[in-house]
This record gives structure tokens, C-alpha cells and sequence, in this order.
């Protein structure tokens, strides 16, 4: 299926000032403790004594911002027992709630954490592309938001195209679980999956 | 920890030690009417079948609570083509009916022995399967403490023994009550029965407990091995946080599956212990359970998924 949707992230230039964040939660009305979207901070370092006696630190951080990657192998799909997360022709993957049991079997197996679930209405819900905003020819509204330009959308294989295939930096899985429609431009400090140099420091957020 | 694991932790348990009584019942029933034709072999074991009854509408009713939108339950087995818990769903309605049906057959004698032999094989195997699906439930490449062999033998060592345990449990009440009525067919056969249904319980206990004790420290080496953030979490979650329930629970599983089998082995054989074969054969499943259910309590607690 060659015209899946797919987000493109630039590490590079995002500040981590939560913007795309914020805009989803707007947009979807999202309850407290629901965010579609989130924004991983990774960070390490230490000191490191030079040969000399001097002392200096090699401390760094990078943002990840990180929703539903409507993967092309998406095991919540899988693993659903209603059918209720379903994938589109286009690849958006979504939560039909009419169906859904609200066994939160999906969550457990996503290892991006996209699927959240409303205590209120209890049901999943996630990211769902803001397929009408694309409808009426708009960007999702993370994609808006962002005032660095780090957000992108389209289909994938142009985004491969143009920006490469990476899809797995830490704090992030390995990409051959789900295989997200997902390409990013890593942070120059940007560290490998399953990386012990630096850890998540904001794992309530995410 | 969240309230609605405790639903889990219930239904897994409780589910697999009522497939687990359906197995080693059969065996014993099949065993002893051999030896001494149907009569004499559906004493004992048409109650204890009876049994398993409520504990399985019990488990069933149970999962509800673990829904956020139980409304929607029927849905749950939409999805038998690639979801493993549509399968657990669709496997545990079919053995919990299926039980019923034979349970029925059994208590008014419908059909002939052959049928019914038939009929219970059939259920044994679907709740065999029901095992397997749950355990392949949680194979979940996102989650190593999970996504191990170990789930999958630990969850049928949970079966057998706890169903084990259950059956010998259930065969000394219905013994010891139906004596004290007086309405024991032939007492001699029966206690017969008992005393060599128990010794061969007991031994099946003592090789499901080793098999354990194997399986647990080849599991944590493994994981530890796997050497993740994920995989790591996990351990210290168990050998950390949960030490001491962990510790607790090695030592009933030791104690009830172990020295009071052992001793029951002893008691078994003489018929003016029955009373303490009895006390035996209850601690020993009562240590058991709360063992088991320790153990399911960790391996929800242990859940670390890896990724974000
Ligand atoms: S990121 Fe998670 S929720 Fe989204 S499609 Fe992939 S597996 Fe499913
Ligand atoms: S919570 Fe809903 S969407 Fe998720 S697996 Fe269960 S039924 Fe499917």
C-alpha cells in the first residue's frame, strides 16, 4: 500500500515546547491523563575527569515527540479482541468506541503508548491522524502547531524519500515490532535504542 | 497496581484450576472404572464434578469487571482471526458450556458410559486449549517478563497442580461425608479409590513442584540475560518490590505442594486417619492456592512494556 500517512520529526530544531502536544489535547477535548501526543525527554551525561585534572561534563537531551504511528504492522490491530482499533485504507489506525470493550489489551502491547484510555467513558481512545481535518484539506493539529517546524506530515514513501528511513532512536522501541509509518531526523546527541547512556526523564508526561 | 489486575489475577487462577480439576478427574474417573467398574468410580467423583460449577461461573463473571465497557463484552470474540484474547474469550464460553453439558449428562446418567467418556475427552481437551490460548495471551513481544516459555508452563503447572490439589481436597469431604451419612456404596472400594487417587496426586504434585522450582530460576536468569530496561525492571519489580510476597510464595508452594503431600502419601493408606489425610489434603491445597495467587499477583506486577 504504497500512499500510507506517516509523520516526519526533526530532533533537531524542536525545543520540547510541547505545543503539538497541547494543540491535540485542544483539539480532541482529551481528558486529564489522556495525551495522543506526547514529548519523551531524553537526557545523560556525567562528568568526566581529562587527563589533565580538569573536570568537565558531557550532559545532553533531546526531545522525541512521539503520538500513534499508524504502523504498517500495527500489533494493536492484532491483539484487539473486537476489532473495535481497526486500520484504514489509507493506514490511519483508529478506535471505533461503539465496539470497544475497554479491555485495554491494547495498550499493553503498543510499545509507543498511543492507545489511552478514558476512565470517564471507559473505552481506548488515540490519535486518530485528525482525519477530519485532513478531510477538509487542513495538517492534524500538532502538525500545525509547531512553531519550530520539527512536525510534518504525508505519505510515507515521500518522507522516506526526502528525509531517510530512520525510525528508532531511544527512548523509542525497535522499529521491527510495528513497523511505524513514522522518519526521523535524530538530535546530533541522539542515542541508539536500548541506549544505558541517558534515560527518560519526564515518564509521567509520556 | 491497578483494581481491575485483581479480576485478572482471579479469573486466570481460578479458570485454570477448574480445568485442571476437569483433567485429573477425568483421569481418576477413568482409572477407577477400570478397576472397578462406572458405579463404583462415579461416587466420589460426580460431586467433586459438581463443584467445579460455580467456580467457573464464578471466574467468568469476574472478567466483567475487568471491562471498562462491559456492554459490549459479546463483541470480544470478533477478532478470532488474529487476537489471542478473542480466542481465550471464545475458549472459556465453549468449556464453560460444554462443562456444563457433560456435568448434567454425568449427575442424571444420560447416555452411555462411551458417550459420556466421549463428551467429557472433548472438554478436557477444549479447556487444555483454553490454557494454552490464555497463556498465549500474554506473549506479547512488548513485555519480556511475559513473552517467555516460562508463562506458558507455568500457567499448565497452575492448572495441574492446583487441580490436583482441588480434586484430592474434594474426594476426602465427599468420603468422609458421605461415610458419616452412611450412604457409601461399598466402603472398602471407595476408600480404595481415595487412598490411591491421593498417592497419585501426591506424587503428581511432587513433580509439577519440580518442575517449578526449575523453571523459575532458568525464567529469571533469562530475563536478566535479556538485559533491557524493560527486562531489568521486571526482575526488581519481583526480587525487589515484590520480594518478600515472592519469597512467601516459594516457601507455601514448597510446604503445601511438598512436606503436606508427602505426609499425605503416609496417611493416605490408613483408614483411621481419613481425618487427618484430610487436614493434610486441604492445607496443602490452601497453601497451594494462596501460593498460586501470589505468583499470578507478581506476574501482573511484573508488567513492564518496552518502548515509551
Ligand atoms: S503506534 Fe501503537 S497504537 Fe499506533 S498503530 Fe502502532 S501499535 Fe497501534
Ligand atoms: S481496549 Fe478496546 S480497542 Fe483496545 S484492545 Fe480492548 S477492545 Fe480493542
Amino acid at each position: 500500500m504504497a500512499n500510507k500517512l506517516g509523520f516526519y520529526f526533526n530532533a533537531t530544531v524542536c525545543t520540547g515546547c510541547k505545543a503539538c502536544q497541547v494543540a491535540c489535547k485542544d483539539k480532541s477535548d482529551l481528558p486529564v491523563g489522556v495525551n495522543w501526543r506526547r514529548v519523551a525527554e531524553y537526557t545523560g551525561g556525567e562528568w568526566v575527569t581529562n587527563p589533565d585534572g580538569t573536570c568537565e561534563q558531557n550532559v545532553f537531551a533531546y526531545y522525541t515527540s512521539i503520538a500513534c504511528n499508524h504502523c504498517t504492522n500495527p500489533i494493536c490491530v492484532e491483539v484487539c479482541p473486537t476489532q473495535a482499533m481497526h486500520q484504514r485504507e489509507d493506514g490511519i489506525v483508529m478506535v471505533e468506541e461503539s465496539k470497544c470493550i475497554g479491555c485495554r489489551y491494547c495498550e499493553w502491547a503498543c510499545p509507543y503508548g498511543a492507545p489511552q484510555f478514558n476512565e470517564e467513558v471507559g473505552v481506548m481512545t488515540k490519535c486518530n491522524f485528525c482525519h477530519d481535518y485532513l478531510d477538509e484539506g487542513k495538517s492534524p493539529a500538532c502538525v500545525a502547531a509547531c512553531p519550530s517546524r520539527a512536525l510534518f506530515f504525508g505519505e510515507i514513501d515521500e518522507l522516506r524519500a526526502e528525509h531517510g528511513e530512520i525510525a528508532e532512536i531511544a527512548p523509542l522501541p525497535p522499529a521491527d515490532i510495528t513497523e511505524p509509518n513514522l522518519v526521523i531526523q535524530p538530535h546530533h546527541n541522539a542515542k541508539s535504542i536500548g541506549s544505558t547512556s541517558g534515560k527518560l526523564i519526564n515518564p509521567e508526561e509520556v | 497496581m491497578q483494581a481491575n489486575e485483581w479480576s485478572l489475577i482471579i479469573f486466570t487462577t481460578v479458570m485454570q484450576m477448574a480445568v485442571g480439576s476437569f483433567v485429573i478427574l477425568g483421569g481418576v474417573h477413568f482409572f477407577a472404572t477400570r478397576r472397578y467398574g462406572d458405579q463404583a468410580a462415579d461416587a466420589l467423583s460426580d460431586r467433586a464434578l459438581l463443584a467445579i460449577g460455580p467456580v467457573v461461573i464464578l471466574a467468568m463473571l469476574v472478567t466483567f469487571l475487568h471491562l471498562g465497557n462491559p456492554l459490549n463484552a459479546p463483541q470480544a470474540i470478533s477478532n478470532l482471526g488474529s487476537s489471542w484474547l478473542s480466542r481465550e474469550v471464545a475458549l472459556a464460553v465453549v468449556f464453560t458450556i460444554g462443562g456444563a453439558i457433560f456435568a448434567l449428562m454425568q449427575w442424571r446418567k444420560i447416555s452411555t458410559l462411551t458417550v459420556r467418556s466421549t463428551v467429557g475427552l472433548v472438554v478436557a481437551a477444549i479447556g487444555l486449549l483454553l490454557v494454552w490460548a490464555m497463556a498465549q495471551v500474554y506473549l506479547l513481544p512488548t513485555v519480556p517478563a511475559w513473552n517467555s516459555p516460562a508463562t506458558i508452563v507455568t500457567f499448565f503447572i497452575t492448572t495441574l497442580l492446583l487441580g490436583s490439589l482441588a480434586v484430592g481436597s474434594a474426594f476426602v469431604i465427599t468420603y468422609q461425608y458421605l461415610r458419616s451419612k452412611g450412604t457409601l456404596p461399598n466402603t472398602d472400594t471407595q476408600f480404595d479409590i481415595l487412598s490411591t487417587t491421593l498417592r497419585w496426586i501426591v506424587l503428581i504434585s511432587l513433580v509439577l513442584l519440580g518442575i517449578q522450582f526449575v523453571v523459575i530460576p532458568l525464567y529469571l536468569a533469562n530475563l536478566a540475560e535479556q538485559g533491557s530496561e524493560a527486562a531489568l525492571a521486571s526482575i526488581s519489580l519481583i526480587l525487589d518490590e515484590g520480594g518478600a510476597l515472592f519469597a512467601l510464595r516459594l516457601i507455601l508452594l514448597f510446604v503445601g505442594a511438598g512436606i503436606f503431600s508427602i505426609f499425605m502419601y503416609r496417611t493416605a493408606t490408613s483408614e483411621n486417619r481419613t481425618h487427618i489425610t484430610g487436614y493434610l489434603a486441604f492445607s496443602a491445597f490452601a497453601f497451594v492456592l494462596i501460593s498460586e495467587i501470589l505468583g499470578r499477583f507478581l506476574f501482573y506486577e511484573s508488567m513492564m512494556r518496552i518502548g515509551l
